[in-house]
């Protein structure tokens, strides 16, 4: 069977990984932010915190996929 | 029920893990906002980077019609920016100083996954000093609490606090209350979360 490795590996696929290996260490990291803040939290404080920046970090996700859907990464190569 | 679910923001009990049954706590104490202040100004002026760059180069990238990949990096760098600023708010947020009418909690969480629980009976305290050191400590009225013990961990500092005249009042009311029977306060006009203020 034949495998074109220079069609899987374009620089979209490479692009795409990386905006999703980026958002995967996000949340990961959002994760173990919020598990703090909700587990070992005493007080309205860190609920207050945990709220804040689960919507913080949503709308900043959203604005990040809507910029990277914008970067047309193959016009960047030199012609 | 929508409110009901709010009230979490709002109230809350302050209770912990491990309280014991009629266990009140009488002070909850984070360190001063100062102190957390100054991390998440810088990292505030660090959200100036991208618009400066902007400013300096916004004709080099429409000329090389670089613009969205600009802007793509410029919303990564504020995503990485709003996980700093509230991972330093959790470090800040989690540091914490538990009074109770029979023993002081003292959690120091030095990174996410680094924390050291301390407990001390107030009947171990031997003696309550302050220290405020500085003009900034003294205008904003916030400072160090040493309780000196007759146990093996010889003193416990509690670094930065608001109103330190104020906890060292309360340490000497529980100790005092072990003695005499009298139970001890939260002094008038001061909430749990941070006294005096």
């Amino acid at each position: 069977m034949d495998v074109d490795l220079a069609s899987m590996f374009t620089l979209v696929t490479i692009f795409n990984t990386l905006v999703v290996g980026i958002f995967l260490v996000y949340w990961g990291m959002v994760f173990v932010i919020l598990y703090h803040l909700t587990r070992f939290g005493i007080g309205v404080q860190p609920k207050r915190f945990a709220a804040l920046f689960l919507f913080g970090s949503l709308a900043l996700s959203g604005v990040v996929v809507i910029s990277s859907m914008n970067v047309d990464i193959n016009a960047l190569l030199p012609s | 029920m929508i409110k009901a679910l709010l009230s979490i923001f709002r109230d809350s009990p302050n209770s912990f893990e491990g309280q014991k049954e009629n266990e009140k706590v009488l002070l909850l104490l984070r360190p001063h906002f100062f102190t957390i202040a100054i991390r998440v100004g810088f990292l505030g002026l660090m959200c100036l980077v991208p618009v400066i760059v902007g400013l300096i180069f916004l004709q080099y990238f429409t000329a090389a019609s670089w613009l969205n990949v600009f802007f793509f990096l410029s919303s990564v760098w504020y995503l990485g920016l709003w996980l700093a600023i509230f991972y330093a708010l959790t470090i800040y947020t989690l540091n914490t100083v538990i009074i109770t009418d029979s023993r002081i909690i003292d959690s120091d969480q030095y990174g996410l996954f680094d924390r050291k629980i301390s407990e001390l009976h107030s009947h171990r305290i031997q003696d309550v000093s302050i220290h405020t050191n500085g003009l900034i400590e003294t205008f904003l009225q916030f400072g160090d609490v040493t309780v000196q013990t007759a146990a093996s961990e010889k003193q416990f500092v509690f670094h930065q606090v608001p109103r330190p005249d104020i906890v060292k009042d309360v340490i000497m009311q529980v100790t005092a209350a072990k003695h005499t029977g009298i139970k001890a306060t939260t002094p008038a006009g001061s909430t749990v979360n941070n006294p005096g203020i």
